[in-house]
């Protein structure tokens, strides 16, 4: 507010001051800041969980990690290492001021941080899951908008069947069918990339196959839920009768107004989808032998390395919950009857 | 004068005055849209009794060579070949089978989690939804910290700390699908809460419980229950990844997803091992979305 | 006959829902001359709305439409859409019932005429902002260039009416059809709308036809009245004769609407005569007259036979079998 009174006070003419006095006192602004607020809870509760359930290991977790015929010295030696004779809210403590400095603790297995672990491997899930996303987002709405032009048209019907078959078929199945058509028989796609070569092409050739994997699926999601809407808005929505009262082409009616609108439930379906998304990770990435955190993840797993997996874990339900936020927010952006509040009526 | 309704049932038609105009809208394309309306409603379901019937009633009225083991002698035995009419695997395993014993674990354990995820988060999220307030605060928060864990990452997680099992299986897919149902219900429970109808019934003094299984309950229900069907195919193939990750059902015991990652290595030479039970679970799973579909539209559910 | 802006003829509009065929306007017949008013009555679901958006073609795909209108002598049932298009909006507009959900909540007002304006003409950005501009000054909303920039939302109920009126009389139409246009109003801002509308019909003579259940609006504003019930025009008659002294109303269903007005004149504590039972299912109409099932003054003739549309007195048409004695009750 102190900044929308000194702008007052020069008195200066023009635009510019006009967005800076309405943006600061915008109704948006703080539901923005209440939205952060909120967000605060969810995240703590993200480490606690992560916390807790890593740590109900029915037994003693070092001699999980060591494996039965560890001796007993080394089970003792490993858990003053890993600090777990220390009281559960102590433990508890160290590691979430640990992860608020960015530490993640140390790995196990290699005695690497765990930082520098998922440094590793982020680019490459990084890479597959924009390739992803927007390869499926793009598909998405334009299948689904040419779909709503004509409601239970050819296209129409066309789009809803492929789109239940990418709602019912499971990710890893599909992966392997993609494997076999395209691969081994068409030898169009690498079965298994190591890593993401050196150029835009290369890594573009290794990601397909598994973006085609999370994607469809994904694809399948969006399209459906978004011609939904388009169409409910085209048949119910009075603004839809007068923009063609007016004369005004179909096609205007269909992007300009009717997609418009709906990009808010598209911008909800993608937040919601967040999670399964970046969950797929897990089970695609080692399919191809991608070198992503998910394949990671499932290592970490299948040699116990519990600070390894905690970490990983953690970064994945931030980053989903981080997602949610941003797409509340852009949703309150968005929206001009948040941004410039509710006047009389 | 009193108002004596005439017997419209019986009125013909009489010589003078206007009559009917002939129908407009031809009567096939009625037929059809009558014929389409049942087609999409019986064949999914249809489609489902028959695998359900496939996997609990047929291996106990004809005998069935075992699921999770089989002689050497019969290994990698190609599909309509005498006595296994789907093959055998590497092992010799029946494929059939395989598929029927580990089609039963799936059926039993998705059951189990949606069951369980109805009742405790329906109840959660009819809860949070009605009475609002701090209870909804509370269960809202709660909620949406198990739902910030992308569904498989946690699934994982529960799976490698809790030794595999198929118990333990279960927990951790409930620990997915009961936010899931406690967020469905919520939004319908909050949309029926508002309605009119809801306001003049506490304002004439029912009690809250009354209101909710007489108002509220049948309101929220059907949108439930295509919302669990739906769920039940997305906690198959949840299960399925876990049981392909090598986390979940243990081998002998078959499951679909561990046949689709055995079949993984032979997938040049012979693609059978995972495309089988792959189209299986397709199928499954669609026949679900379907049946959630026509149910949704017969119901009249947003 | 033939200086008539529209001429209804016949229309039939039907569509398939659920197995059965819903017949929504079955036989409809009306004319409006340029400059005149006509207000067409009648419950929900009699017919009333659908068929004008029939007339305008904004009915869904799959709708059967039968029949003929004819625009100033141009047939517009079974045109294509992009033909019907050049008549929309600038030939024949239409005014809807909500105003809050007719307008792009998204899109700034003035985009929303402009866009009306440059959709049937060729005229600069800014030319079009003239012109808008000009138009929320005719339909008299203050301050029209701060509005021109402004949201839906930040508008009151009786601006953005104001505002829809604007859009659809950006091309100057000669028809205007005002579909239920007050009826999501308060009754002072419902008067200025109707006040507003009837001026503007004046200045540019236009031909208009609302829509309403309302028959006082009809009372006072109309030239012309058309009752609907179940899809059929039931009764049709210049207003001066139906209402106000002498009034000669003749279909019982027109009566037993006009007595259900509650009036302040009346005895105090008399019950309110209303209209029993509710519509017929437009998928199951009656053989007989439609309006039998709730008729006071039913005989077994009117359930056997629908009466039809006859123009008993000099330009009065009523369809009723025992139509109502001069000025007397159902």
């Amino acid at each position: 507010m102190a900044l929308a009174q000194q702008v007052q006070l020069q008195r200066e003419p023009g635009a510019r001051n006009d967005i800076v006095r309405r943006v600061a006192g915008s109704p948006a602004l703080q539901l923005v800041g209440r939205r952060l607020l909120t967000a605060i809870p969810v995240l703590l509760g993200v480490t606690f969980l992560t916390f807790v359930v890593m740590n109900l290991i029915p037994g003693n977790p070092a001699q999980l990690i060591l494996g039965i015929n560890a001796s007993p010295g080394a089970i003792a030696k490993l858990d003053a290492q890993l600090g777990l004779n220390h009281p559960f809210w102590d433990r508890y403590w160290l590691w979430l001021d640990g992860l608020l400095h960015g530490n993640l603790g140390i790995a196990y297995s290699n005695q690497q941080s765990v930082n520098s672990d998922i440094a590793q491997f982020l680019p490459t899930t990084c890479w597959l899951l924009l390739y992803t996303l927007v390869v499926s987002l793009l598909l998405g709405i334009v299948v689904a908008v040419l779909a709503a032009r004509r409601p239970n048209g050819i296209f129409d019907r066309i789009s809803l069947a492929v789109s239940m078959l990418g709602l019912s078929v499971a990710p890893y199945a599909l992966a392997l069918v993609l494997i076999y058509v395209f691969s081994v028989r068409l030898g169009w796609f690498p079965t298994i990339s190591n890593s993401l070569g050196d150029n835009p092409l290369t890594a573009i050739r290794a990601l397909t196959l598994p973006a085609a994997s999370i994607g469809f699926p994904l694809f399948a999601v969006y399209t459906r839920l978004l011609r939904a809407d388009i169409v409910e808005q085209m048949q119910r929505e009075d603004y839809i009768v007068t923009a063609k009262a007016k004369g005004v082409p179909p096609w205007r009616v269909l992007v300009v107004h009717a997609t418009k609108n709906s990009l808010f439930t598209l911008i909800t379906l993608v937040a919601l989808n967040l999670g399964t998304l970046i969950g797929a990770v897990a089970i695609i990435e080692p399919i191809f032998s991608l070198p992503g955190i998910g394949a990671e993840l499932i290592n970490a797993i299948n040699i116990n390395d519990l600070p390894l997996v905690e970490g990983i874990v953690v970064v994945f339900a931030l980053v989903t919950v981080a997602g949610n936020l941003l797409a509340d927010l852009m949703y309150t952006v968005l929206d001009p009857r948040i941004r410039y509040g509710r006047a009389a009526s | 004068m009193a108002a004596q309704l005439p017997d419209m049932t019986a009125a013909t038609l009489t010589a003078g005055g206007q009559p009917p105009l002939p129908s407009l809208v031809s009567a096939r394309a009625l037929r059809w849209q009558k014929v389409s309306r049942a087609l999409r409603l019986w064949v999914p379901a249809a489609l489902l009794i028959a695998l359900l019937f496939l996997c609990f009633v047929w291996p106990y009225i004809y005998s069935i060579p075992p699921g999770d083991s089989g002689s050497i002698l019969d290994a990698a035995l190609p599909p309509f070949s005498p006595g296994h009419w789907l093959g055998t695997d590497p092992n010799g395993v029946d494929i059939f089978s395989m598929l029927v014993y580990g089609g039963q674990v799936s059926f039993e354990i998705s059951l189990a989690v949606t069951a369980f995820g109805m009742i405790v988060g329906g109840t959660i999220g009819l809860t949070a939804g009605y009475f609002g307030g701090w209870a909804d605060s509370i269960l809202s928060r709660v909620v949406d910290v198990l739902i910030a864990f992308p569904a498989l990452v946690l699934v994982l997680a529960v799976a490698e700390v809790l030794q595999p099992s198929e118990t333990h299986l279960i927990w951790a897919l409930s620990v997915f699908s009961v936010p899931a149902f406690a967020r469905v219900t919520r939004g319908a429970t909050l949309t029926v809460r508002n309605l009119p109808f809801i306001t003049a019934s506490r304002l004439t003094g029912t009690s809250n419980w009354k209101i909710i299984f007489k108002h509220v309950l049948p309101n929220v229900i059907p949108g439930i229950v295509t919302f669990s069907l739906l769920g039940i195919g997305i906690i198959v193939i949840l299960e399925g990844a876990v049981d392909f990750l090598g986390l979940g059902i243990q081998i002998p015991q078959p499951s679909w997803g561990a046949m689709i990652a055995k079949g993984q290595n032979v997938l040049t030479a012979e693609p059978q091992y995972v495309l089988i039970p792959s189209i299986v679970l397709l199928i499954f799973v669609m026949s679900l979305n379907l049946l959630g579909d026509a149910l949704r539209e017969r119901w009249g559910v947003r | 006959m033939s200086d008539a802006l529209l001429e209804v003829e016949d229309l039939r509009v039907a569509f398939a829902s659920g197995g059965r065929e819903i017949r929504a306007v079955d036989g409809v017949s009306y004319q409006v001359e340029p400059g005149r008013t006509l207000a067409i009555i009648g419950e929900s679901g009699s017919g009333k709305t659908v068929g004008c958006r029939a007339i305008m073609g904004l009915l869904p795909l799959g709708t059967a439409i039968s029949g003929s209108a004819r625009l100033h002598g141009t047939e517009l049932i079974g045109l294509s859409d992009s033909q019907l298009r050049k008549h929309r909006g600038s030939d024949m507009a239409m005014v809807f019932q909500d105003p809050a959900r007719s307008l792009n909540p998204t899109m700034r007002v003035g985009k929303q005429i402009t866009e009306a304006i440059r959709t049937h003409r060729k005229v600069s950005k800014s030319d079009a902002r003239d012109q808008a501009i000009e138009l929320l000054r005719l339909v008299r909303i203050p301050a029209p260039e701060r509005r021109f920039a402004e949201y839906p939302h930040q508008l009151s109920g009786g601006m953005r009416q104001r505002v829809v009126i604007a859009m659809a009389l950006a091309c100057r139409p000669k028809l205007l059809i005002a579909d239920e246009a007050t009826t999501a109003l308060d009754v002072t801002t419902q008067a200025q709308i109707m006040e507003l509308l009837l001026e503007l019909q004046r200045d540019l003579g236009m031909a208009l036809i609302f829509i309403s259940h309302d028959l006082g609006l009809a009372a006072s504003y109309a030239d012309e009245v058309v009752v609907m019930y179940a899809g059929k025009v039931v009764e049709q008659a210049p207003a001066k004769r139906l209402f106000g002294a002498g009034g000669t109303v003749k279909m019982r269903y027109t009566r037993a609407l006009l007595d259900a007005i509650p009036h302040l004149e009346r005895a105090a504590h008399t019950e309110l005569p209303v209209v029993t039972g509710r519509p017929p299912d437009p998928s199951m109409l009656p053989v007989g007259c439609s309006f039998a099932p709730r008729c006071l003054s039913a005989a077994d003739d009117c359930a056997a036979k629908a009466p039809a549309l006859t123009e008993h007195a000099p330009g009065h048409r009523w369809a009723c079998w025992h139509p109502c004695e001069n000025g007397g009750t159902a």
